[in-house]
């Protein structure tokens, strides 16, 4: 199978990515978008979080319209509102609640009125009539009002005052013409000192479409209690308040609840159709109370100044749940919490024709699984990245330029780099050391000695393979390639006699335990066991030890790496990244091949402690830091005592594997290596070697540029300079050089750049 | 989707030498492809043996800018 043949944006497949089920699933568990816990009990349904926030920020008008708009009396909810949200405010749990009820009168009080009418609103064609006056009554006379509704409200009443003075005993000065204006002032015209009786009720009430009761003018009807839902009284259309209906939030939101059903019926239909989500629910939201302190409510005394009232509304800690974006650089950077991400990338894969906005979302999550671990639900972002990425390869609808480098890697590894043999005097071996592709690319010494120490210290033979454990394959979502790697590892640890394998690194030793199985050890346990060899370094100093994140949830391995790191004398520092805590060194899910800048990123994040040294047991967590300037290590580094170089570039890990291949076929096998050379020598610039590494091109790409070139000719000098252009197609990209005859057989080159695409004369 | 075009003068000192043939390079058509797409463009072609040069700035600029597009359709 060719697993490197361009896609064509022509060839249009696409599978779903999950089912509906399965997205709704996922989706289930981000609660981010859930209300905050006071929106959640408060039967009104005012945003306590977004009303505090106005106030923090001293904006009380717009707290003020808030609560205009919730009730059509805002200073009747404010002033004998019982405030359920306090209960369920998480501040209550470590002090004392946000004092929601008297910030609502310092908002009506502080905040300007609504300036103009508003829009002109056309009445509705359908009539109201309220019959009896109360609590519950007023106000659903003015929410019937509010909706346009021609309103008639009979009360034995004999004036606006005596109604107020009757029902809303509470209100005094100037809270009370306030309201008192605000009825007065509406549409609905009152009928004052109506005899209200049964004979009345029945003359009057044909004149209109919803009929509606006090609770008491109900009673004397006869009629019997209302639905606990609608309030429409059953067997017939009257509306009337529920009996729970005791105090004024109760009478709001009956009354509210009650226009609920005045509409349907206006519009012939049941009451008990579409109305939603009404009354307190129960929020998921998850508010992280660790850094919280407890604090006491401002006293309220005779009304807060807008400054208490901005203390008080300032102690509101604006409950959300961000945990995964706190902690994760990859979902700060493409701004999106995971529910959404989730739905983008499920559309993003559905897709056929067009843009696919999300590629680089998709292909740039480390997929270290760190958001698992914070998301108070589990949310899982990797796997949706990872099965993105499996889904989009499987429909040939992902571009092989996000991760040909890297896979060409992996097959340098498992082809040129790799290498699988026993111990000399062994044809079956008891164990072999599987240090990983990035400890040969980055610290071979390490790797030498450790072999070596291996076989001199356990019985029964060593074999060694050099190779990838098809971490790059899984990461790129190319399964097929994967499996290929798999089974070229399985194979040669077959012919080795299927020993327990010795892993070198996490990742490798996870992916082995996952795709092949068997008995697998770290390093750092066999160290343990076998106690640490002669000439260990013994560091003495504070170092902050850096989990893996292959070895999230691998307590067991934590504990040897600890263990281990201890007996070289490292006076190890704990922080909050640590054990299953642990993010990502910009290395896995092949981040730096998508977008280096975010990866840097991540390795700032994840070793942002400038003071101290950090210690891995990963060799890219190790090469990652140093790039940042941190000073990392290894800590195979510290039991060979043999400090890899300097953060070698993309040409020197290939040649460093491949030298250490040689080197160890020469002294321990004694095979001859047939090594390939040019006859021709190439000199690069430092900007040369600059533009190399950062635009991914391998000194053996322009190797094969001049031998291609010393071949063909083909190429162009200008003519001003003698510099000299050529170019080579390798594979899917064209290299290309500028360079000079520095000698005979001499080459320096001084520029170096690729495309992709093809070119070729009509 | 629009196309590759050319956007800087070709060669306007005359100095582009063809390695292998010792000619200059002349303005001709080109065609770039990617990912089945072709895009005709006017380049310094060898008009002998059809080499054709694709300066960095172009690589680094309207090329790769057309690759990243096409790569996400």
């Amino acid at each position: 199978m060719d697993h490197f043949k361009e896609r064509s944006t022509r060839y249009y497949r696409q599978t779903p990515l999950f089912t509906k089920e399965e997205l709704a699933e996922r989706e289930f568990k981000c609660v981010h978008e859930e209300p905050a816990f006071c929106y959640a009990a408060c039967p009104m349904k005012l945003d306590g979080r977004a009303f505090c926030a106005h106030i923090q920020k001293g904006d009380f008008t717009s707290a003020r319209a808030m609560l205009e708009r919730v009730t059509p009396f805002p200073l009747i909810l404010a002033s004998g509102c019982s405030g359920p949200c306090g209960e369920k405010c998480r501040l209550a749990e470590i002090g004392d609640s946000v004092d929601m009820p008297a910030l609502e009168r310092a908002a009506l009080r502080l905040g300007a009125p609504k300036a103009g009418k508003g829009l002109f609103k056309i009445k509705k064609k359908k009539s109201c009539a309220v019959f009896g006056a109360d609590l519950f009554s007023l106000i659903l006379a003015a929410e019937l009002d509010r909706k346009s509704y021609p309103t008639s409200f009979y009360v034995s009443e004999s004036s606006p005052e005596e109604i107020f003075e009757k029902y809303a005993p509470f209100l005094e000065g100037d809270d009370l013409n306030t309201e008192l204006k605000r009825l007065t002032s509406s549409d609905i015209k009152i009928y004052f000192d109506s005899a209200l009786s049964k004979e009345f009720f029945d003359e009057t009430k044909g004149n209109f479409d919803v009929i509606c009761a006090s609770a008491k003018f109900r009673d004397a009807l006869g009629f019997g209690s209302p639905d606990d839902i609608t309030l429409v009284c059953a067997g017939t259309s009257l509306i009337s308040s529920s009996d729970s209906c005791r105090d004024v939030l109760g009478a709001c939101f009956d009354a509210r609840r009650a226009a609920v059903s005045a509409d349907r019926l206006a519009q012939g239909l049941d009451p008990s159709n579409m109305r939603g989500e009404e009354g307190p629910i129960v929020s998921r939201l998850y508010t992280n109370l660790k850094n919280v302190l407890p604090s006491s409510r401002v006293p309220e005394d005779e009304g807060y100044t807008a400054e208490k009232a901005v203390e008080e509304a300032s102690r509101c800690i604006q409950c959300k749940c961000e945990e995964c974006i706190d902690s994760c650089v990859y979902l700060q950077y493409h701004k999106k919490y995971p529910k959404i991400l989730t739905r983008e990338i499920y559309n993003n894969v559905d897709i056929i024709m067009g843009d696919h906005m999300m590629n680089k979302a998709i292909n740039t999550c480390s997929l270290c699984g760190q958001c698992k671990i914070v998301c108070p639900n589990g949310y899982d972002v990797a796997e949706i990245c990872l099965k993105a990425r499996e889904n989009m390869v499987s429909v040939d609808k992902m571009s092989l330029a996000y991760h040909e480098f890297a896979l060409l890697d992996m097959l340098f590894s498992n082809g040129e780099a790799f290498l699988a043999k026993p111990q000399p005097g062994f044809e079956r071996c008891r164990y072999v050391f599987f240090p990983g592709c990035q400890a040969g690319a980055i610290a071979p010494e390490s790797v030498e000695k450790a072999y070596k120490d291996l076989c001199s210290r356990l019985p029964g033979g060593v074999g060694l393979v050099l190779g990838c454990c098809a971490a790059i394959a899984k990461w790129a979502g190319r399964t097929a390639l994967h499996d290929e790697a798999t089974a070229q590892l399985k194979k040669a640890l077959e012919s080795l006699g299927d020993p327990v394998i010795i892993a070198g690194c996490p990742t490798c030793m996870k992916m082995l335990s996952e795709d092949i199985g068997g008995e697998i050890k770290g390093i750092w346990e066999v160290l343990n066991e076998t106690g640490l060899p002669e000439g260990s370094a013994k560091l003495g100093r504070k170092i902050i030890l850096h989990d893996s994140c292959s070895a999230r949830g691998d307590v067991p391995m934590q504990d040897e790496v600890r263990a281990l790191a201890e007996s070289l004398g490292c006076d190890l520092v704990e922080t909050e990244l640590s054990r299953d805590m642990t993010s990502c060194c910009g290395y896995g899910g092949l981040v730096s091949n998508v977008n280096k800048d975010l990866a840097r990123k991540m390795a700032e994040n994840t070793a942002s402690d400038t003071s101290l040294p950090y210690l891995t047991y990963c060799m890219a967590c190790r090469d990652n830091f140093a790039k940042i300037g941190r000073e990392s290590m290894h800590i195979l580094e510290l039991v060979y005592d043999s400090p890899a170089h300097d953060c070698p570039g993309i040409s020197e890990k290939r040649k460093n594997r491949l030298e250490l291949k040689n080197r160890l076929l020469k002294e321990i096998w004694n095979e001859d290596v047939i090594e390939m050379t040019y006859d021709f020598k190439i000199d690069f610039t430092d900007e040369a070697k600059k533009q190399m590494e950062d635009r991914m091109i391998l000194d053996t790409d322009i190797y094969a540029l001049i031998d291609n070139f010393r071949n063909t000719g083909s190429g162009m000098i200008e003519s001003a300079t003698g510099k000299i252009n050529s170019c080579v197609r390798i594979g899917n990209v064209t290299f290309w050089a500028w360079f000079t005859e520095s000698g005979e057989n001499e080459y320096t080159v001084t520029t170096c750049y690729s495309h992709r695409m093809t070119i070729e004369t009509r | 989707m629009s196309e590759v075009k050319s956007f800087y003068e070709v060669d306007p000192k005359g100095q582009f030498i063809c390695h292998k043939c010792g000619i200059p390079l002349v303005k001709s058509d080109a065609v770039f492809g990617y990912l089945n797409n072709a895009f005709p463009v006017e380049m310094p072609v060898c008009p002998k043996c059809g080499f054709v040069y694709v300066p960095e700035d172009l690589a680094l600029g309207k090329v790769l800018q057309v690759e990243k597009v096409l790569e996400d359709k």
